[in-house]
């Protein structure tokens, strides 16, 4: 007996210390290629090539969509926002969907709404659409907002939006993000640039809007958060998008675009089903099985990514809300995981089975529970005095510096890249957070990743709610 | 340990790279919050604002004073740059004889020296700036220097190159429509586009020639948009052929194109194709009947909105018949009054002027 457990150590230590090492490795491995493709953005592109695309008739036409659900404290501001976007031929959908609060309103008398005797084609199945509406005003003739039964998901509402979307290509976005000016003339450019594939979806790099300053909805200066929950999550969101996302683009192994913002190919992702409103994690959901329904059709396909800031988003503030965010995130993953595992390893599905599927599963999935294990064990090892405390403090000492070494380098990709932020101090601020991140915040998103895959087995009744913005407040004289 | 060091050194490295590329940002920035204003006030006190121009005096008959100029620390290559942004920055905002103008001064300010030296880089990336800065600035460079670098492997080269010949080639512009093999990405068709459109002085030729002889697709269907841009209606016919071609996309655009030129006496051929066509020609067919509004074609229309099955068919149809409005209004009405539910929200739809599409 002791025989098998002593194997059974051994063999657990080697695993994770593979499992440890492969990771380390694609991290350095993404460093490296998402520095290639950041140089490689940075020098294609130029600003004059946005100012050609803008004034452009043979600009591809591009639909908004923004779900909306009880967001009356910022919907005006924020369709405002949407309506100074710098394109030549655009439509924006807002989709209330079911809002017991007076956005409705707000939007009807604010920007004119008259309802409108629309010919609705549902090729997506959603929730009844109770009414659209058009404005009378010829300032908002792109302008159009679909009232709809309550589909108790954001991929409902979405759906309803694709439904009625004139343009071959979509914008989805949340109506609380604040999207940069330019954003369609970026996310349209990498469509238009491709010279083999076809583009399905385009991404471009999130913030968090909480400390920086915003007028009428348009960004005036950029901030790092002052609290802390939220700068922690403006550092995972350089690491995820600047350095992460960026480096898959090079390889075309996107793993997902992010619901915050993200152009799609609307045929695709109508041909696929469009969003599954059963899923806690819609965005992630709809790319794979878009990048599932390209293999499967031989469409030869890619996925893009953009390193510049393009949307800020309002991170929570609250532990509260926070975690029921990142229970969502998880649980979406889980369901993800199961739902496509003939995804995985099989290699129909080229790098999306071989790559991408495999690392989702192995460093996002199973991350927490061998993290979770890890601590398990790491804490009977020690009660039982079977840890070499040097060795283990120096293991613990280096994994601690490659982690603020990472997030420190997606921070100089960043930097060196777009210059972001006014103050120098402001970057030093910023710069600080990784050291405290994998001893405040981990600990907080493996707790709650646990939590998500625990509501995931149990299919604990869970909707996607209401996130309590404090909206965006104007410039701080 | 030894990793330990690394990652400790590699973030004090990164550190250090940040702080350094703030500082010279900063510094960059402080150069050109000061100097910035001084060019702009020097371009618009000689250029935008000389009375010489506002009388229409032509540009080659003006002596531009350079006085101002020199007082610039132009002997510094990011003052030289900074000015030369600023001269392109104006001229792509002015046209005639204020653009000439700015070419002169960029010309005797010497900056074309940079640009050229700029293009003898092995760097792909500064070729392409020296390229873009021709082009805007409209100053010849011999075909000897474009022509090899339209084949270049890199492709942003390619394209700059493409751009550049056109813009600035004294021969034959469009020359290079003949040999290109590779497919006009959307983005280089949008370039193209851009400088065939706006450069003054240039032969455009009849683009039914790459209609019909043309043997890449992405030629084709870049020339169908130019055609209609300049309304070439002695291209028709090339069109009109093209028309049994077995690409579908091809197809598809070329009917997009005789709708857009308005000819009615392709309206009986596409009626009669229709039924053979897949989804795409078939409504690019009914949008092209719409455009042309004749009104040959109201029972084709009217047939196609009552017993088509597929939901866009129908709404092209009926948008077809509003845009057929003068002549097809008894028929409009009969169909108002008669359609069942579901066609007469698409009848209603494509009639309301605040819906678009």
């Amino acid at each position: 007996m002791e025989g098998i457990l002593s194997w059974l150590g051994r063999a657990y230590e080697n695993t994770l210390f593979v499992y440890g090492l492969v990771l380390l490795l694609v991290y350095a491995l993404l460093a490296l290629l998402s520095m290639l493709a950041i140089r490689h953005y940075t020098r294609k592109s130029t600003h004059h090539q946005l100012d050609i695309l803008a004034s452009s008739p043979m600009a591809p036409g591009l639909t908004i969509l923004a779900p909306a659900f009880n967001e009356g404290l910022t919907i005006i501001s924020n369709v405002r926002s949407l309506l100074t976007l710098n394109y030549p031929r655009y439509e924006i959908i807002i989709i209330n969907d079911g809002s017991t609060d007076n956005t409705m309103e707000q939007l009807i008398s604010e920007f004119r709404m008259v309802a409108v005797d629309f010919a609705y084609n549902p090729r997506i199945l959603t929730q009844p659409v109770r009414k659209i509406y058009k404005s009378t005003d010829p300032a908002y003739s792109s302008l159009m907002v679909i009232d709809k039964v309550n589909g108790k998901s954001k991929a409902d509402a979405v759906n309803a939006g694709i439904n009625i979307a004139t343009f071959k290509y979509f914008v989805c976005t949340d109506v609380d993000c604040i999207l940069h000016k330019d954003t369609l003339l970026e996310l349209a450019l990498p469509v238009m640039q491709e010279e083999k594939r076809k583009v399905i979806a385009v991404g471009a790099t999130l913030r968090i809007a909480n400390s920086s300053d915003f007028d009428e909805g348009v960004l005036i200066r950029m901030r790092p958060p002052r609290q802390l929950l939220p700068r922690f999550q403006e550092v995972e969101y350089i690491r995820s998008f600047v350095l992460g996302k960026m480096g898959w683009s090079y390889i075309n192994c996107v793993p997902n675009v992010s619901g915050g913002l993200g152009l799609f190919d609307k045929e695709v992702a109508t041909r696929c089903g469009g969003y599954d409103h059963s899923s806690f994690g819609e965005d992630m959901e709809l790319l794979t099985r878009m990048c599932r329904y390209a293999h499967d059709n031989q469409i030869d396909y890619a996925v893009k990514y953009i390193p510049k800031t393009l949307c800020w988003t309002e991170g929570p503030a609250s532990v509260k809300i926070f975690s029921r965010q990142r229970t969502r995130w998880a649980r979406g993953l889980a369901q993800l995981m199961y739902a496509h595992f003939s995804m995985f390893l099989n290699p129909r599905y080229g790098k999306m089975g071989l790559i991408v599927f495999p690392f989702n599963f192995f460093f996002e999935l199973l991350a927490p529970l061998v993290e979770f294990s890890g601590v398990i064990i790491y804490i009977y090892l020690a009660v039982t005095g079977q840890v070499n405390w040097p060795y283990a403090s120096l293991l613990l000492l280096f994994v601690y510096t490659y982690a603020v070494m990472i997030t420190t380098i997606a921070i100089l990709w960043d930097q060196l890249s777009f210059g972001y932020y006014k103050k120098w101090w402001e970057v030093a601020y910023l710069c600080l957070t990784p050291f405290m991140e994998f001893l405040l915040y981990h600990p907080l998103i493996v707790f709650f990743s646990l939590r998500g895959y625990y509501y995931f087995l149990t299919g604990k009744k869970s909707t996607w709610g209401n996130m309590q913005r404090q909206g965006f407040g104007k410039k701080k004289k | 340990m030894i990793f330990i060091i690394v990652a400790v050194l590699v973030t004090l490295l990164a550190y250090l790279s940040i702080l350094r590329s703030r500082f010279l940002g900063h510094q960059r920035r402080k150069r050109l919050d000061y100097l910035l204003p001084k060019i702009d006030n020097l371009i618009i006190d000689e250029i935008m604002a000389n009375p010489e121009v506002a009388a229409g005096t032509p540009a080659s008959q003006i002596q531009l004073n350079l006085d101002g100029f020199q007082e610039l620390p132009l002997h510094k290559k990011w003052a030289r740059q900074a000015t030369t942004d600023r001269i392109i920055h104006f001229r792509r905002n002015v046209r005639g004889n204020a653009g000439h103008l700015l070419r002169n001064l960029y010309i005797q300010l010497e900056l074309s020296k940079d640009t050229m030296r700029q293009m003898k880089s092995p760097k792909w990336a500064r070729k392409v700036r020296a390229l873009t800065e021709f082009i805007d600035m409209d100053i010849p460079v011999e075909d000897v220097t474009i022509l090899p670098l339209t084949n270049s492997r890199n492709r942003e080269l390619r394209a700059a190159a493409r751009h550049a010949y056109i813009k600035l080639s004294k021969n034959e512009p469009f020359k290079f429509f003949d040999v290109v093999t590779d497919p006009l990405l959307m983005w280089d068709q949008v370039e193209l586009f851009r400088i065939i459109t706006t450069t003054e002085d240039i032969s455009i030729p009849n683009f039914a020639r790459w209609v019909t002889y043309s043997s890449n697709k992405s030629v084709v269907s870049f020339c169908l948009k130019l055609i209609v841009h300049y309304n070439q209606l002695p291209a028709v016919p090339a069109v009109t052929q093209l028309l049994d071609t077995k690409d579908h996309y091809l197809r598809a655009d070329a009917i997009n194109c005789l709708g857009k030129l308005k000819v009615p006496d392709v309206e009986d051929r596409l009626v009669s194709m229709y039924s053979s066509q897949p989804l795409q020609c078939q409504l690019e067919i009914l949008k092209a009947i719409g455009r042309i509004s004749s009104g040959r074609q109201i029972d084709f229309l009217k047939q196609e909105f009552l017993h088509s099955t597929n939901f866009d068919l129908r709404k092209a149809a009926a948008k077809s018949l509003v845009r057929n409005n003068q002549l097809a209004g008894n028929v409009i009405q009969e169909l108002l009054e008669t359609a069942n539910r579901e066609n007469l929200l698409i009848l209603k739809h494509c009639m309301n002027p605040l819906i678009k599409y």
